[in-house]
């Protein structure tokens, strides 16, 4: 038969045997009898069920084997092509081991599946948690977080708070104001900051800052008022408790979707903006809902803090994708608050000589 | 004709142990391994990275069971499904630890600002622990001649080594670093196994300093001038892989590698003149997307620009991304054929093996070990072999 002459060619190589108990390295012929027999000289014949038989990894041009019924690492290597064809057109489920086109589909069917429930986690579960789990956290604990920021907070800005008494006077009774309408505990503190940038902000635990560029900026205490009410609506929310929730949450899960394709981290850090800042933006528009109300309450209007945002950040619109921003865009702020325009029918919050003493809370004491 | 008959024409030959070293060979071709490559890459973007798990397994498999030594092949016998039940078993451990992490450092930062930082800790000695358990795991599903290696030791007592040997080397400015990998070496060596053939490492950190120390004097001007970084790494990798391999014993079997600077150069030097082609197509695709866009608008590129419009463009953005995606896939292609497979080859063409005959009759011993630490080092990303 031709095949035996074909078997006996120099590069074939012979058919080797590893029984999976020794790694000797046997010789064998092959008889393909009821069972294969796999023989070889002084020893006693094995014998493998075809049914049995399935293909396992091996280099290209040899068809390696192994039994179910043998020990698992015992391996029959063919580098014979017809011995091989012969084998295999014996064995029905030789393949029946490898990894074949439907484990891929069910591979992406189920990564899909559970990359849908991540997204819908992210989506409609995360804000459900958040909103429920931010008022089971004692207070305690969320000033620890404060005064833990507190500390970074002043390594960065420096420890820089502005202390003029008169200043200090004013600023104080503007809060206090503010707090019982928006009807906040005495909790509350609050200190200006000297620095160059324009902003306020609301630490978990019920510290309020507002930097002393923002005050700078402002023109009456009404725009002044209106954004420390806007911080103020952020404690009473425990927005910052919420936020880290979801943040936190957000993170763990898109980073688990996304895991280790390298370059990834792009992806992670754009999807993680897209779906925090939409939260953000939820969390400022309640807050600017706080302004509102507490403006309302004390008989004042809250669209001069929209016209000081305005005078800070000028029309956003069309400059920056609004999905991307943490906040709404300041046009459609000093719209809502527009809407909310009323005339005056309280007293002004300060008297000209406590804003002008405001106003002057970081100066330094003149002396030279 | 049911009952056919071969009989091998020659003799069973009574092979004496050889006496020369035996080289490795490796029977793949390029363009397979570059198609499961490109393939696998393509499913890991479909199923946002999941596939990770049995593009790893399918890789190791495709350079295992292509790579003969002494004429027989190695087997690879992990799956994609262990490493995937590795990493969820990893992440559950992992992310009570990452909570517990986060709220002790809220109360270290009270009392300092970054005080937290040194927390960072446990989590060093979590990767060490996973490149200990990551290589027992592909030690035992390593099969040769139907015989599996494996592993024994304690995760835990190499990383407390590692960790205190991170530490010395820390204080000595990387110039321990040839001891650090040489005794922790030795202490992985000595727990693998190959059947019932116990391994060793005898390569000595004097013998790796003496050949690389001068990598760490230009190391500070190879990072100022970056040129000059792929001629240092590489220099440093060739020392290292020949040093390594040349010090792996089991029993009585004795590697030997001839590894020279030159063979890593070109590769790495081949990876980044590939990785720079892709970055000036992706660069070009981005010019012509956004001239494609500007056009469109019916602006000017001045007007485009000064309006800031380009940075609120849906399209824009939508074609950035596409190319973004393609560039990531594409490096990831070059660094898997270059950085894996052709390293792979390079290793298997420059590695000798003496003595193989006192591997002739080794009885199959030893235990499966779970992918738990497979999931660690891809929770912490972190690499080791």
């Amino acid at each position: 038969m031709s095949i035996v002459a074909d078997s006996a060619s120099p590069h074939d190589g012979p058919t080797v045997y590893f029984d999976g108990m020794s790694n000797r390295r046997r010789i064998v012929s092959l008889v393909f009898a009821d069972a294969l027999e796999i023989r070889e000289d002084g020893a006693a014949p094995v014998s493998w069920a075809y049914s049995d038989i399935r293909q396992t990894d091996g280099p290209a041009g040899m068809l390696r084997v192994s039994c179910l019924s043998a020990p698992p690492l015992a391996r029959l290597e063919i580098r014979d092509e017809a011995l091989a064809v012969e084998l295999v057109s014996r064995c029905q489920r030789l393949g029946e081991n490898r990894v074949g086109g439907g484990a891929v589909t069910k591979i992406v069917g189920w990564s899909v599946a559970a990359s849908v429930s991540i997204v819908m986690l992210v989506w409609l579960a995360l804000p459900f948690v958040a909103d429920h789990l931010a008022p089971l956290v004692p207070q305690a604990f969320e000033r620890r977080m404060g005064e833990a920021s507190e500390v970074q907070i002043k390594a960065v800005f420096g420890d820089g708070a502005c202390d003029r008494a008169a200043g200090l006077a004013a600023y104080n009774k503007l809060l206090k104001e503010l707090r019982e309408a928006a009807g906040l505990d005495t909790d509350v503190q609050s200190a200006v900051l000297a620095t160059e940038i324009p902003n306020a902000f609301a630490l978990p635990g019920g510290k309020v800052y507002l930097f002393s560029a923002l005050l700078a900026k402002a023109e009456n205490p009404d725009e002044l008022a209106g954004v420390l009410a806007h911080e103020l609506g952020h404690l009473r929310h425990r927005d910052n408790m919420r936020s880290m929730i979801y943040d936190g949450g957000a993170s763990f899960l898109i980073g688990l979707l996304f895991g280790d394709v390298t370059g990834s981290g792009a992806l992670i850090f754009a999807s993680r903006s897209l779906v925090t800042a939409s939260y953000s933006r939820e969390a400022e528009q309640n807050a600017d809902s706080v302004t509102i109300e507490v403006m309302h309450k004390l008989g004042r209007s809250p669209k001069p803090m929209g016209e000081l945002l305005f005078r800070i950040t000028g029309k956003e619109g069309g400059r920056n994708l609004s999905i991307l921003a943490g906040h709404p865009l300041t046009e459609d702020r000093l719209q809502r608050m527009t809407a909310e325009d009323r005339r005056p029918s309280g007293p002004p919050l300060l008297t000209a000589e406590e804003w002008t003493a405001l106003k002057g809370i970081c100066d330094k004491p003149a002396k030279k | 004709m049911n009952d056919l008959n071969w009989v091998p024409m020659h003799p069973t030959p009574m092979q004496p142990p050889p006496l020369r070293p035996v080289s490795a060979k490796f029977a793949g071709k390029r363009g397979d391994f570059i198609r499961l490559v490109a393939r696998g890459a393509g499913l890991e973007l479909v199923t946002a990275g999941f596939y990770r798990f049995w593009l790893a397994t399918d890789i190791r498999r495709h350079l295992w069971s292509n790579t003969e030594i002494a004429g027989d092949a190695v087997e690879y016998t992990g799956r994609g499904k262990e490493l995937l039940i590795g990493f969820l078993f990893a992440m559950a451990i992992l992310v009570p630890i990452y909570l517990g992490y986060f709220l002790l450092t809220i109360e270290a930062e009270r009392f300092k600002e970054f005080a937290g930082l040194p927390l960072i800790l446990p989590f060093y000695a979590f990767g060490q622990f996973a490149i200990y358990r990551a290589r027992r795991y592909r030690l035992t599903r390593t099969v040769w001649r139907g015989v599996r290696f494996w592993m024994d030791g304690s995760g835990w007592a190499y990383a407390w080594r590692a960790m205190l040997w991170g530490l010395f080397m820390l204080i000595t400015l990387g110039l321990a670093l040839p001891w650090r990998e040489a005794a922790l070496e030795r202490y992985k060596m000595r727990h693998s196994y190959y059947g019932d053939l116990q391994g060793s490492f005898e390569g000595r950190g004097w013998e790796f300093f003496k050949q690389g120390w001068w990598l760490w004097l230009l190391t500070p001007f190879a990072l100022y001038f970056t040129i000059g970084a792929p001629f240092v790494y590489a220099g440093f990798k060739a020392v290292e892989w020949r040093w390594w391999l040349s010090g792996i014993r089991f029993g009585e079997v004795r590697l030997e590698s001839t590894m020279s600077r030159g063979d890593l150069v070109s590769l790495y030097w081949i990876a980044i003149g590939w990785i720079a082609l892709l970055g000036v197509i992706f660069l070009a695709y981005l010019g012509v997307s956004l001239a494609l866009v500007v056009g469109a608008s019916g602006m000017t590129f001045d007007e485009f620009f000064e309006t800031k419009a380009f940075a609120g463009s849906i399209p824009l953005i939508v074609l950035a991304v596409i190319g973004y995606l393609a560039f990531v896939l594409g490096v990831n292609l070059v660094m898997r054929v270059v950085l894996m497979r052709d390293l792979w080859l390079k290793v298997l063409d420059t590695v000798r093996v003496h003595n193989i005959g006192a591997a002739a009759n080794v009885t199959a011993k030893g235990e499966l070990a779970s992918a738990l630490g497979e999931g660690f080092a891809d929770g912490l990303d972190v690499a080791g072999f």
